[in-house]
């Protein structure tokens, strides 16, 4: 935004992009340059350097991850070299796979840090929560289920920890499962529009609109006065608001009556919009029923950082006073309008904005500390729309027996493949199979394995067969499509987590590629 | 497969070796792979090079049916000959989607892969586009993108063309067993769809092609697998573009309101009235600080807020966010398909994928219906009802506003009249007068009007209906 006093000329010479933005500008447009410097900060670790991990890799290092690790003391093997894009062919083999992945990796983007650990065993790590905590996240794929076991342990015994971001497949099967502590974010991209107080107007609002005497008006412009203020000052011409399906198509039916030629569009956009007249734009159910209530107990510091916690609280006690609604967000949407009476409406919702920011920013309690102005106005911007995520420890949907009966009835295809997921690595461990490219197994040792997860005497549905069956076909197959779309959906997650914009997936998703759909565990 | 998976007898060396001890892999070369004892004997130059234990994890899906797959599906050599020596596959478009897809077709095995691109390379594109480089640059996409893709995956033949889609005939398009698409453009999507309908003759089977096709925004994709003739092709899910954003003319020039009206009023009023003749490359930097600084001075004068270069770009360039992230997830759903139907390994997509990452992993997968009055695949006439004082002109600009139609340029015709006809000059200029006539006087009860379209192979049979 510039200043008035700015000279043209010298905004343009500042206005043009640099070579970064002009390299990342695509992804600027989504995540700005707010999100962008999160994910130049952000450290992972992935734990090997199979074709779905260097796949997730290859999707945040374009992006501009700022350091990644691939720890993996595997060499490359001739099954490796045939399915992973990020080693070089026979040339790869017997080379260390992980620094031969780190190498062809950072060829993507120079602005990337990455390095390979190849003389620890994955074993060694997963319980070293020192040598974890250097990372923002770690990413896992088809680790051994004592190892994932002791690595979401570990980083599940404090809120400081890494993000967990696991991944487990088979074939044309697959799961993904986030483990994080209570994850808030204050810019969700919803798309559900915040309040244009019409039902509710402001004061400033309320007075402009009934003042307006569109008897008298010129007609030009009243073909150009904004839908807002005629809907408001219809209204307020009533005893109260319209409540019956008579009273409201009476009052959709004055509002066209208000035209003074049948081609004012303006008129017509009210019409439209009639409904705001006696809709409340409540406030979100996210706020009022999982933030609000726990502010002092399960969200209160350090669960969340002081700042958002300062915000979260002092939108509370906004929200608390008379008329029990949401700071005001200063974005009006466009409508048939003329310039001056667009202009002018907009700086009565910038005014507004701004009272109730001052108001909202003494309502933040002290101990928040120094709240940066731009992170206020961010909040307020978005207030309708934050979240916060609370997260689980990876684990926990299994060992409640309610959830799984839960969804044995309503996502009996998810959960078919869930346990025979968690079934086929079980028993790969087991057999001492791990790492191996072309291990079998033998459904009857996974049948018990799988019923061994159900309550006694539950009977093997059809979907539960044959996502036992499609995992026997391929118990250890990465197979090149499944591990790519792997790599994007993994990489979206760890973006969203790390940028703390959008909403990441809770519970297992569970990804099918025969049927090529995905569905959720929760 | 529709064309059928004829048996390709292969040197068990090459592919039936994959259970060989790990100690020949590991002293396993390069310049090993070309010595004719490892080759196969097949006789396509292009099934060379595969290494014992290549294709170990995808040969799992390969030797072994699932309990949902094909009872049809030729287990083992079989089908591995015909997609690693027989199969021939296009791939349309060798950017963000383009770029994923041909990684995961030449890892997957297909080892015969053509990719057309007319686009070169820009910085911008390098954010996703991973087989390009900053020194790339400039250079073709199709160009470079096979040539990585060669040097990556040893033995997979990338035959890259450097222009249009346009350019190629239907003998070009019959050669393949598929087409996947990863564009950005409507356009060029509808051309390929409708042509690859044009090309099914019912007495050969070898003429439908699959065509599967993705497509990505933000954080948002779909990927979809069109039989032609048979399922719902592109032409039919028209309506569910979203209509693009168009600012009234009135508004830029009148009443502007946000910082999008000024920069369209400095690209569409200004640009023409001050650069005359020159054309606007929304490429060049110094055209986009041009009108950035138009728009940035009518702004200022309306006193509207928000008006940046990035925004200037990204209005006059119709900018839209991608990612890498989401186009690895479109592009392999797009060539998992290839791979199924190419194997019946396991059943394709019937037929559409759709993807929204905002707000968690969500997906719906559905089947999306053919349309009877699809001006591509229908058939059948499409009902329009107007009233009888409606010009030819008024028509035209009614189809060419239809969202399920969005015909560009239509010349209309009736068995016995030539209504418009946009091309040649000379009819163009002898049809010109009908324009301002109405269409009841023109077209007489209730006869067919033929309308076809210079930009797609298109031919919309409509019935008009009188209020």
């Amino acid at each position: 935004m510039t200043t008035e006093s700015q000279d043209i000329s010298d905004v343009i010479t500042s206005a043009a992009p640099d070579a970064k933005t002009r390299r990342y500008d695509r992804q600027l447009r989504l995540w700005a340059s707010t999100g962008q410097a999160r994910l130049e900060e952000a450290r992972l670790l992935v734990l090997s350097a199979s074709a779905t991990s260097t796949s997730i890799l290859k999707n945040l290092v374009l992006p501009g991850v700022g350091h990644f690790t691939i720890l993996d003391d595997a060499i490359t093997s001739a099954a490796d070299a045939g399915n992973n894009f990020f080693l070089e062919g026979p040339s790869s083999i017997g080379k260390p796979r992980a620094q031969e992945a780190v190498r062809l990796l950072l060829e993507l983007n120079d602005g990337v840090v990455g390095e390979a650990i190849t003389d620890k065993p994955i074993s060694t790590v997963v319980g070293d929560l020192e040598f974890l905590s250097k990372y923002t996240i770690v990413i896992a794929h088809n680790l051994p289920p004592s190892q994932l076991d002791t690595l979401s342990k570990s980083l599940w015994s404090t809120a400081s920890a890494p993000i967990l971001l696991t991944v487990n497949s088979s074939g044309f099967l697959a799961e993904i499962f986030i483990q994080h502590a209570p994850h808030p974010i204050i810019e969700s991209h919803t798309e559900s529009l915040p309040s244009l107080r019409i039902y509710d107007p402001f004061p400033a609002l309320l007075e402009y609109s009934k003042g307006l005497d569109l008897d008298n008006m010129d007609p030009t412009v009243h073909a150009h006065v904004p839908y807002i203020p005629i809907l408001i000052h219809a209204r307020s011409r009533l005893d109260g608001i319209p409540k019956t399906s008579e009273e409201k198509a009476a009052f959709k039916k004055s509002l066209l009556e208000l035209k003074k030629k049948q081609d004012e569009e303006n008129f017509d956009e009210a019409y439209a919009q009639a409904y705001r007249v006696w809709a409340p734009t409540p406030i979100p159910s996210n706020l009022t029923q999982h933030i609000f209530p726990h502010l002092e107990d399960k969200l209160a510091p350090p669960v969340l950082p002081p700042s958002i916690h300062g915000l979260l609280v002092a939108l509370k006690r906004f929200t608390e006073r008379e008329p029990h609604v949401l700071p005001l967000s200063p974005a009006l949407p466009d409508m048939k309008a003329s310039t001056e009476s667009y202009i002018h409406l907009q700086r009565m919702y910038k005014d507004r904005f701004n009272t109730d920011k001052e108001v909202l920013k003494s309502l933040i309690p002290e101990e928040a500390g120094d709240i940066p102005d731009d992170l206020v106005d961010t909040f307020i911007k978005n207030a309708h729309g934050v979240q916060v995520v609370i997260g689980e420890q990876y684990g926990a949907f299994d060992k409640d027996p309610s959830r799984i009966a839960n969804a044995l009835e309503i996502a009996p295809k998810d959960l078919g493949v869930h346990l025979a997921l968690q079934a086929v690595r079980e028993e790969i461990e087991a057999a001492g199979k791990s790492g191996d490219a072309l291990a079998r197994v033998e459904r009857e040792a996974l049948t018990k394995r799988v019923l061994a997860k159900l309550a006694k005497g539950t009977e093997l549905s059809e979907e539960i067969e044959e996502a036992i069956g499609e995992v026997i076909r391929a118990p250890v197959a990465d197979i090149p499509n499944t591990a790519a779309m792997l790599g994007g959906m993994v990489a979206q997650e760890a973006i969203k987590m790390i940028t703390r914009q959008y909403v990441p997936q809770s519970g297992y998703c569970v990804v099918d590629c025969i049927d090529m759909r995905t569905g959720v565990l929760v | 497969m529709p064309s059928g998976c004829p048996c390709v007898s292969l040197d068990a060396s090459c592919v039936s070796a994959s259970h060989s001890s790990a100690s020949v892999t590991q002293s396993y070369s390069l310049t090993q792979a070309h010595k004719p004892t490892i080759m196969a004997t097949v006789a396509e130059p292009n099934a060379i090079v595969d290494w014992p234990d290549r294709y170990a994890h995808i040969d799992q899906i390969l030797e072994n049916a699932g309990p949902r797959t094909d009872p049809a599906f030729a287990a083992g050599d079989e089908v591995k000959g015909f997609l690693r020596t027989q199969a021939k596959v296009l791939v349309i478009g060798a950017g963000g989607l383009g770029c994923e897809i041909l990684a995961n077709l030449a890892l997957t095995g297909f080892k015969d892969i053509h990719v057309i691109d007319m686009d070169t390379i820009d910085v911008s594109n390098l954010n996703r586009q991973f087989l390009f480089r900053p020194k790339d640059v400039g250079k073709s996409k199709a160009n470079c993108a096979a040539e990585f893709i060669m040097k990556r995956v040893p033995g997979v033949v990338v035959t890259p063309y450097f222009g249009k889609i346009q350019d190629k005939d239907e003998d070009y398009y019959m050669q393949f067993n598929l087409v996947i698409c990863g564009l950005d453009s409507v356009e060029a999507r509808r051309w390929m769809s409708a042509t690859l309908v044009n090309m099914v003759d019912p007495e050969n089977p070898e003429s439908l092609k699959p065509l599967i096709d993705g497509g990505t925004e933000g954080f948002k994709g779909q990927a979809r697998v069109i039989l032609p003739t048979i399922t719902s092709c592109y032409e039919c899910s028209l309506d569910m573009l979203n209509k693009q954003t168009v600012f009234p003319i009135c508004t830029i020039a009148n009443t502007p309101r946000l910082p999008e009206h000024c920069i369209e009023w400095a690209s569409v009023l200004e640009w023409p009235r001050i650069q005359a003749d020159k054309k606007l490359d929304t490429d060049d930097p110094d055209h986009i600080n041009w009108l950035y600084t138009k728009a940035l001075a009518r702004a200022k004068e309306f006193k509207i807020e928000g008006v940046t270069w990035s925004l200037t770009q990204g209005v006059v360039k119709h900018i839209i966010p991608a990612i890498a992230s989401t186009n690895a997830i479109i592009a392999a759903a797009c060539c998992n398909e290839a791979f199924k139907i190419a194997t019946t390994s396991a059943a394709f997509l019937n037929n559409y994928f759709m993807l929204i990452g905002t707000e968690g992993i969500y997906s719906y997968t559905f089947e999306h219906e053919k349309r009877p009055d699809c001006p591509v695949c229908g058939g059948e006439a499409l009902e329009m009802t107007i009233s009888a004082d409606l010009t030819l002109e008024e028509l035209i600009e009614l189809l060419q506003e239809k969202q399920d139609i969005q015909i560009k340029k239509p010349s209309l015709s009736t068995a016995d009249t030539q209504l418009y006809l946009q091309a040649p000059p000379q009819l163009e200029a002898a049809t010109r007068p009908n324009l301002l006539k109405k269409v009841s006087e023109l077209v007489k009860g209730d006869a067919a009007i033929t309308v076809t379209s210079s930009t797609l192979p298109f031919n919309l049979t409509l019935r008009i209906v009188y209020n």
